[in-house]
């Protein structure tokens, strides 16, 4: 009871509640341009937590999380453009209804969609985070390097066109780890002399430079050649009925499950499970014609399920330290950062910590009912701001941002390095999320197989001796497998 | 020419590279049984190596109707100009930044990127743009957030 009282009184403070109230509408500001991802977002706000106490600042970066997932539903409502992957299953459904007249209706449907979706998994979250952090407290070394393992096999699913480049892309991501001090004999590796990489390459500094960059390369391309989106002067959204909702209540419950499960599966995330629930919706609705054409059912499903991903990639991120997506790789630098070390251990030290970050996740949810039903119009009006000017605003944040990380130029000149290799890997079809899921994971993955080989005095049997090892590295063998058949066939 | 046909070479170059700098500049384990600070680089750069020489296999002995259309346009002078400016602009800021401090490099750089990249000429509101983002970053940064910013080593 005192840890609830502990986690209410930090998560109600006017410094969090006010973090988590800009952090979803930045969220959902990022979530809505097409083109602006909040991975970037997330990555651009974590330096500006670095001054604030723990729950005000990871609030802040759930808030960019659960905004900038719901905020893809609106120009795929409007625009008919997705603002993020995960909104992509909305378009078929949503745009049409917008061309109808209806896109109040599909935008009050998507967010109470979406609102249930985050708040269904949230509870699931919560019912089933310390079940397995319970399991995870008595892992050791190898299963540790097992469960990391896995972890990184994860870019299977990020891998995008193919499994070689993604694979690529990862060990590029563990070779940029590699640079600065070893942590377990204190040796210099491939610093060449400079004071400055022993420290090496900084997660957020690495992350910025490949999220932002490379966006704004891309934006200062277009300027010219790509319209402006028109948006829509008259936009008010509407609550749906309570008829509608009794009707899709049932639908809502079975997508909020199908999310929840597909987050909780590392590598997955948003667009896989709004495409499944869509599917879902479709084959099990009493009128799958009208499926594309304007069905309120298409737009709910997709909706409930890519928002009850954020409760899902929460499971494995909070009790194993495993980011299942890039944001989620960018939570978990947060949570670095401000002293939680996630993994089983967390709900020993930090349990008020977790709970505060419920509670955020909660306000966010009523945060993006408000600001979606009653404020959507001043929000269609800020998103008419032409995204070259936004770009030279992102340039001068990765700026400012890389050099409050540690109050060093140099990590600015390594930020604009790191988004020119960002920019290059994109353009040679290499995608930038499993370097930085090798960046995140790298250090465990080497440290805790080192520990595990000085503990058993150089014997690798020590990792065939545990059976949850061997559990993860063959669901590992198994992912990257099926990945390879899958890369084979097409 | 097909991306793969260049690109598994290339990643097969890096990869030596890498083996070749962490033979020469890491040191092998001192502690018997323990892989050492060595170890790991090894096995990542024998990976890489590994995976460039499967895309050159793939690229070069398929035939070409077989290939996957992954094919990558010649960079255009216009990309190169808005790459090569982004890249320099971002280390002239950073330079600029610390030799004369936050308040006269951010300008600079926002009406650098707005006139010379974006081709903007409309002056009045470019000079408002550029002296509005610098006074929010700063209070922002330094008024809310107490992150110091530099203040220009040549000026101090």
């Amino acid at each position: 009871m005192d840890t609830l009282a502990q986690a209410f009184s930090a998560a109600l403070t006017l410094q969090a509640i006010g973090a988590t109230v800009l952090g979803t509408v930045i969220g959902l500001f990022f979530g809505s341009i097409p083109g602006l991802t909040f991975s970037m977002a997330l990555a651009l706000m974590l330096p500006f937590t670095f001054s604030m106490s723990q729950t005000p600042a990871l609030a802040l970066l759930l808030g960019v999380y659960v905004g900038g997932m719901t905020g893809g539903s609106v120009s795929a409502i409007l625009l008919g453009i997705p603002g993020t992957p995960s909104a992509a299953a909305t378009v078929f459904d949503g745009h049409p209804m917008a061309q109808k007249g209806e896109a109040g209706v599909a935008l009050g449907a998507a967010v109470i969609a979406s609102t249930f979706g985050g708040l269904f998994s949230l509870v699931v979250m919560m019912l089933l985070l310390e079940q397995v952090a319970a399991v995870a407290i008595k892992f050791g070394p190898a299963e540790i390097f097992a469960l990391v393992l896995f972890g990184l096999s994860t870019i299977c699913g990020m891998a995008e066109r193919s499994l070689t480049r993604g694979l690529i892309a990862g060990v590029l991501g563990l070779m940029l780890m590699i640079i600065g001090l070893d942590e377990l004999d204190g040796v210099a590796r491939l610093t060449f002399g400079t004071v400055q990489l022993q420290q090496g390459v900084n997660l957020l500094v690495a992350m910025i430079g490949l999220f932002a960059i490379p966006q704004v390369i891309t934006t200062f391309l277009n300027h010219g050649r790509v319209k402006s989106l028109e948006i829509p002067s008259d936009v008010r959204a509407s609550l749906p009925s309570l008829r509608q909702l009794k009707e899709h209540f049932w639908l809502m419950v079975r997508c909020a499950g199908i999310g929840t499960g597909i987050g909780a599966i590392p590598g997955t995330g948003g667009p896989i499970a709004a495409f499944l629930a869509y599917d879902h919706a479709r084959r099990f609705s009493k009128r799958p014609g009208g499926f594309g054409k304007g069905e309120l059912a298409g737009v709910i499903a997709p909706e409930t399920a890519n928002n009850a991903v954020t409760g899902g990639t929460m499971i494995p991120l909070l009790s194993l330290g495993i980011p299942g997506d890039p944001a989620t790789a960018v939570i978990l630098g947060g949570l670095l950062l401000h002293g939680l070390q996630p993994g089983p251990m967390l709900f020993r030290t930090h349990l008020s910590a977790i709970y505060a970050l419920y509670i955020a996740i909660v306000l966010a949810y009523v945060v993006i009912l408000v600001v979606q039903i009653w404020g959507i119009r001043v929000f269609v009006r800020v998103l008419r701001v032409p995204p070259h000017l936004l770009a030279v605003c992102i340039i001068v944040m990765c700026v400012l941002g890389s050099y409050a990380i540690r109050n060093s130029i140099f990590d600015v000149y390594l930020m604009g390095v790191m988004g020119l290799l960002g920019y290059f890997l994109q353009r040679i079809h290499i995608p930038i999320a499993p370097v930085v899921l090798g960046l995140v994971l790298g250090e465990t993955l080497e440290n805790q197989y080192r520990t595990a080989l000085i503990l058993s005095e150089g014997s690798h049997a020590i990792f065939m001796d545990s059976g949850v090892a061997v559990l993860f590295f063959a669901i590992t063998a198994l992912t990257l497998g099926l990945q390879l058949r899958s890369s084979l066939r097409k | 020419m097909r991306l793969d046909r260049w690109l598994g070479p290339c990643v097969a170059l890096l990869a030596l590279g890498w083996l070749w700098l962490s033979f020469t500049y890491i040191p092998a384990a001192r502690v018997e049984g323990e892989p050492g600070p060595r170890a790991f680089p090894i096995v990542l750069g024998a990976t890489l190596l590994g995976l460039g020489v499967l895309i050159s296999i793939g690229a070069w002995w398929r035939s070409p109707r077989k290939m996957p259309a992954v094919a990558v346009k010649a960079i255009s002078s216009r990309e190169a100009f808005i790459v090569g400016g982004i890249f320099s602009l971002l280390m002239l800021y950073a330079y600029v930044m610390e030799k004369l401090g936050f308040l006269i490099a951010t300008p600079m750089a926002i009406l650098l990127a707005m006139s010379g990249l974006l081709g903007m000429r409309e002056w009045r509101f470019m000079l408002i743009f550029a002296s509005s983002v610098t006074a929010v970053c700063w209070v922002f940064f330094v008024k809310l957030l107490e992150a110091p910013l530099p203040r220009g080593l040549w000026l101090m």
